[in-house]
């Protein structure tokens, strides 16, 4: 992986440094042959190879977030396959799923993959949410209802709630490692205990390799400076009824240090919308950076 | 005709050792009769045992062995298993003698494509009863028969289509194969009459005058030349099996090598009917004979545990959609067998199969289809089910209903309202919509917000009004009327809730905010 023991050095033209470039089959569309060239280069070495200075081939599939300023930043343009994704949250409720609609609504209704390719459509599995999500604002996020499950782990549904946000239980985990293993499953989304060892992860991490599909966990910030197996992990903090502010944690490729500011859609009905947001943009250019640098510290 | 034998000639020992609890695999097993030994398994005969010796010799060669008893019942049950997964193949199965099988199969020879074909799947399919058996093919049933049971170490054994080669391989075979030579063997041995072939060179008037017309009798349908009517075997309507414990089992862990083994007779005898499983029951045994014996005389607690103790536990497992899928199956019922707690010991396994669905398995599939890719699915969800429990996985159903908490339902998967719910039409379902109205995570209950002035706070922080209100003011016709004004209001964390205040307010509730819900 040391981008130094390469035996083919090869010039990047500067501004192309930081693209997103499609797995290996993909054609590299869009690109100057520079960047192709020097991609094929070390690729031909092994396919997890990058360069630190720009972002690897994820190696794997992937499905558009259906935000293009995040594609760009992710690995593979997308959320990856057969990998663990982790998402951070200060608590439940910030966007997280209005992030995740897209790419969660072209699996369920099998309009993910290429435009024109038949692509089935596909189970979504919810593992113990923080609560019952309302089926209506899943169908109004593009969800088809027909395809989603959710899941409660035994002691979850009988067990008191706190404990079932503290400690792992082996029912919950198994039910997802099943569910993973199975590869029969397009997305699962899990809400893991906080106490989740590295051994349960690491465990989660080997099921996901067989699971054609993302697999999200969202867990709390809190856990942010642990070690994870999971190659992308972004952490999440609300901003306004019709924003997001994600910064990347990790991933494969260089570090991002400025979140990325993603507009979601809105809550508000658009003539309150417009007017919040004139305030917003007046109230602080300054102000919102101190909070983004805050929310982040 | 022709015939193919199947000869078990470890069928005592093998039924014996299958109701050994699994983790018994490799360890030395004797059967004993009359206190000597009458026949071993591998892993005795590796240390020396060997058939004839006395018990305190075995003893003392493998300390560890577990002696049983040959069971006339049990090893009825496991012949009537390998009949009836030789009935896939054939109507015509016969029971020759106590340890083989015959089948005629001239009939299914085009359908499986040749002689060999047809071995090869009969093998395969009576892998999974783990049965050693020897396998011979002749004109003849008796004749195949002998064959079968001749030679010993060979698992294929002779295989002639035609009556004259079979004679030329009966004349080399030893006289003890026949039956009726086997009660007179010692005599045909002073004789110096060693092989069949020296019987049929002696006239038969003779021959039959000193040893019974059975004797000429057996040869001469071995040979094919006088009748040999047999009666067939027929599958049963309903699977009932029956195995009974070697050692009581206190955990549910130490039924499961026996229940897989009553499993794998139902699926071979599914397939011979050609049907899936549906529903398929297994009752557990208890241990209360001790109870009762102790009960003269004894205090009233064993009276208690002895009432506290069924006969009979019955656990049934019905996959979401029938099958015949042997793996599939035991993994649900390990799955359910774990979550069960025993009441008592159990002494007898029964699986007992009534509920089938009398249709042809679905085609095997090269490549991944939508058909192959739901059935997958309805697998991981049966597995699931069987362990966390039928209400733990739920479809999620829109109710049209402005009351939050009210406008969803949570259904459980594989009940008659999912089924109904999976067939709403398309329209009923809500739309995409570009604006969310409502927020995806509702609190279960409200949650009280203090308030400074007539700010609402959350976590010590102001809230911010954004939208609203919404005004939800429905329900008085079912007892839970809401008439509360909704807002959109944003954290000082710039997250978004949900938050209501009573439009009337109630005299018993405290007034003021309420948070409930959360933007996801």
């Amino acid at each position: 992986m040391d981008p130094s023991s390469a035996p083919h050095p090869v010039a990047l033209a500067p501004g192309l440094a930081g693209r997103s470039l499609r797995g290996r089959k993909a054609a590299p569309r869009g690109l100057e042959a520079a960047s192709a060239e020097a991609h094929e280069t070390h690729t031909a070495i092994h396919p997890s190879l990058w360069w630190a200075h720009q972002l690897g081939g994820s190696g794997t599939p992937t499905v558009a977030t259906g935000f293009a300023e995040l594609d760009a930043q992710l690995p593979g343009g997308g959320w990856p396959h057969r990998v663990l994704t982790e998402l951070l949250l200060p608590h439940p409720g910030v966007g997280e799923m209005r992030l995740l609609a897209p790419a969660l609504a072209a699996i369920s209704r099998g309009t993910a993959g290429a435009p024109g390719a038949i692509a089935p459509s596909r189970c979504i599995m919810l593992f113990d949410p923080p609560a019952a999500p309302a089926p209506w604002v899943l169908g109004q996020l593009g969800l088809d209802l027909q395809q989603t499950i959710v899941v409660y782990g035994r002691e979850g549904a009988r067990g008191a709630a706190v404990l079932r946000r503290l400690l792992p239980s082996a029912d919950a985990l198994w039910a997802m490692e099943q569910a993973l293993r199975s590869g029969q499953v397009g997305a699962v989304l899990a809400w893991p205990p906080d106490r989740l060892g590295a051994d349960a992860m690491r465990r989660l991490q080997l099921a996901a390799a067989r699971h054609d599909g993302p697999v999200f966990l969202f867990r709390d910030l809190r856990v942010r400076l642990d070690a994870s197996p999971a190659p992308l992990r972004l952490a999440l903090h609300a901003a306004g009824p019709g924003g997001l502010s994600v910064h990347l944690l990790k991933r494969r490729g260089p570090a991002l240090l400025r979140p990325l500011a993603l507009t979601l859609p809105s809550v508000l009905p658009p003539a309150l919308h417009h007017r919040w947001q004139h305030r917003w943009q007046s109230r602080s250019a300054a102000g919102a950076a101190a909070d983004a640098v805050a929310g982040r510290a | 005709m022709l015939w193919i034998a199947l000869h078990l000639p470890w069928l005592s020992l093998e039924s014996f050792a299958q109701t050994l609890p699994g983790d018994a695999a490799g360890k030395p097993v004797a059967l004993l009769d009359e206190h000597r030994i009458q026949a071993a398994n591998p892993a005795a005969q590796a240390v020396g045992v060997k058939p004839g010796m006395k018990r305190a010799t075995v003893l003392a060669l493998a300390p560890a062995i577990v002696f049983g008893q040959a069971d006339g019942r049990r090893d009825e049950q496991a012949r009537q298993a390998v009949a009836q997964a030789a009935l896939r193949f054939t109507p015509s199965v016969s029971l020759e003698s106590s340890d083989t099988v015959v089948l005629e199969v001239q009939a299914s020879l085009r359908l499986f494509g040749g002689l060999r074909p047809l071995l090869q799947r009969l093998q395969a399919a009576l892998q999974p009863l783990e049965h050693r058996i020897q396998i011979a093919t002749a004109p003849t049933a008796l004749g195949a028969a002998l064959l079968a049971a001749w030679r010993r170490d060979l698992v294929l054994g002779a295989h002639t289509v035609d009556c004259a080669a079979l004679a030329a391989l009966l004349s080399e075979a030893p006289v003890w194969l026949v039956g009726r030579g086997r009660e007179h063997w010692e005599a045909l041995q002073g004789m110096g009459l060693k092989q069949l072939g020296d019987l049929r060179h002696l006239p038969r008037s003779g021959l039959a005058r000193r040893f019974g017309p059975d004797l000429l009798l057996d040869l001469d349908r071995a040979h094919g030349d006088a009748p040999d009517p047999r009666t067939w075997a027929t599958l049963p309507r309903r699977f009932e099996m029956k195995l009974e414990l070697f050692a009581r089992a206190d955990r549910c862990e130490q039924l499961l090598h026996a229940a897989g083994v009553l499993l794998q007779r139902l699926v071979a005898w599914a397939q011979a009917r050609q049907v899936r499983v549906a529903a398929f029951t297994l009752g557990m045994h208890h241990e209360t004979r001790l109870h009762r014996m102790a009960q003269p005389g004894s205090s009233a607690d064993e009276g208690g545990r002895d009432a506290a103790v069924p006969p009979c536990t019955h656990l049934t497992i019905a996959p979401s959609e029938a099958s015949a899928d042997a793996a599939h199956l035991h993994t649900l019922l390990a799955e359910r067998l774990a979550r069960l707690g025993l009441p008592g010991p159990v002494l007898e396994l029964a699986i007992t199969c009534d509920q089938v669905l009398d249709q042809p398995a679905p085609n095997g599939e090269l490549f991944a289809s939508a058909g192959s890719r739901r059935e997958g699915l309805l697998r991981l969800v049966d597995r699931l089910q069987a362990r966390l429990g039928h209400e733990s996985l739920r479809r999620l159903q829109a109710v049209a209903d402005h009351r939050p908490g009210h406008d969803g339902r949570e259904v459980p998967l594989g009940s008659a309202a999912a089924a109904a719910a999976a067939s709403v039409s398309p329209s009923a379902l809500p739309p995409p919509a570009a604006r969310l109205l409502r927020p995806l995570w509702t609190l279960p209950k409200p949650q009280p917000l203090r308030d400074s002035g007539a700010k609402p706070m959350l976590d010590g922080k102001p809230l911010q009004l954004l939208a609203g209100p919404e005004r939800i003011e429905t329900g008085w016709w079912d007892g839970d009327p809401v008439t509360r004004d909704y807002y959109v209001a944003v954290t000082a964390t710039q997250a978004l809730v949900w938050v209501y205040r009573e439009r009337l307010p109630d005299p018993d509730a405290a007034p003021g905010w309420f948070l409930h819900g959360r933007f996801g």
